[in-house]
């Protein structure tokens, strides 16, 4: 009776210890994550100085690889925010199951920003916004954005596509609040107003 | 006997606690490498800076005095001058935190000064970068190359913010190792 009351408390001695070395491994360390953040925003940098000496050198293939390049790894800054954000609320609401997620995501956006730094470009990006948008409308306008966008008069097509769709919601918001635009505009009225 | 098969389980399942977590540390050495790598990339990056001021300081004086460009110019250099010296100051850093590493009285220690290393020279890079567009912008105008000027500047509006981001970052790694060992 003695004898295995001893083994079953040598079993539960051992499993409690491997609950707890498995509870410090998955344990998720903000510092690191916080470094990772800050190895992906220092990719974008290098991506941009890429870009920025690719347009001196005047190479147009050049220029919108290391574009493409750039945007992508924008893009992959942006999920390794996303992930550091959820990580820092699950630690903050105790859920260490959410925080060894987004830890994980941060690390897949991490490695994302370093593929897309190497030219390892995801297909959403290599096809740049406007083609996407243009293969997906039978009405094309010409223009980045939603089909039913103005045409954005001062839009600069070489510029980064994140600094487009920037303009081209400031030029909708113009667009839709002057006399021309909006469902009030002149081109909603009759003809005849009678 | 069976007082020993329970010491015995115990002691395994103690000694698989220290070893799991044991396997997964760095070892110390492997990790004042991985701290010596970054730090030499932040010297290159740091060096390659340099090499762009030199060019950037012959490119200037080919632009003429009454360029309308001059203001952007102006302030391209005032970007480039405030990016190079926290370069400097952070390939400084990101030295002392990477001698530091081999040195640790801790593996836990050791990987917070390979961190702080690697963050360091990450914030060294970016400011070498930015120095390195601003002084592109100055080579373009001083060459004609006006057609990309417009990319450079851009390229130059997403650095800097990035570049800040690399810094806000190296702020938040420094506070949340403090608050560790302040504890």
């Amino acid at each position: 009776m003695k004898t295995k009351r001893y083994g079953i408390q040598g079993f539960a001695a051992g499993l409690a210890a491997l609950l707890i070395a498995g509870t410090v491994v998955a344990d998720v360390d903000q510092a690191t994550a916080a470094g990772d953040l800050a190895e992906v925003s220092a990719l974008a940098v290098e991506a941009k100085a890429n870009l920025a000496a690719a347009a001196l050198g005047g190479d147009v293939d050049a220029i919108t690889e290391a574009g493409k390049r750039s945007d992508a790894v924008d893009a992959a800054v942006a999920s390794a925010q996303e992930a550091y954000s959820a990580m820092e609320r699950a630690i903050a609401g105790g859920d260490q199951d959410a925080a060894s997620t987004a830890s994980d995501d941060l690390k897949a956006a991490v490695q994302a920003a370093r593929d897309a730094f190497n030219g390892v470009v995801p297909e959403s990006i290599a096809k740049s916004a406007h083609d996407q948008w243009k293969e997906s409308q039978t009405n094309t306008g010409g223009g980045p954005g939603r089909a039913g966008d103005a045409p954005n008069i001062y839009d600069v097509p070489w510029q980064s596509q994140g600094l487009r769709s920037f303009y081209q919601g400031l030029f909708g918001s113009f667009w839709s609040s002057s006399a021309f635009g909006g469902s009030r505009g002149f081109g909603e009225r009759d003809a005849t107003p009678e | 006997m069976n007082r020993n098969g329970f010491v015995l389980t115990a002691v395994a399942g103690a000694a698989l606690f220290c070893a799991m977590p044991m396997a997964a540390r760095a070892d110390t050495a492997a990790l004042a490498e991985e701290a010596k790598t970054y730090v030499t990339k932040a010297e290159a990056a740091v060096s390659d800076a340099r090499a762009a001021i030199e060019n950037g300081k012959s490119a200037l004086v080919r632009i003429p005095e009454d360029s309308p460009l001059m203001e952007d110019v102006k302030q391209m250099l005032e970007s480039a001058a405030e990016n190079w010296a926290v370069a400097v100051e952070s390939l400084k850093g990101a030295s002392e935190s990477a001698a530091k590493v081999g040195t640790a009285s801790s593996e836990a220690i050791a990987k917070d000064y390979a961190l702080l290393a690697k963050v360091n020279a990450g914030v060294a890079v970016s400011g070498s970068r930015v120095v390195q567009i601003s002084l592109r912008y100055v080579e373009a105008v001083a060459d004609n190359k006006t057609e990309s000027l417009d990319i450079i500047r851009a390229s130059m509006q997403d650095a800097t913010a990035a570049a800040s981001q690399v810094q806000f970052n190296y702020e938040r790694v420094k506070t949340l190792i403090a608050e560790k060992y302040s504890k």
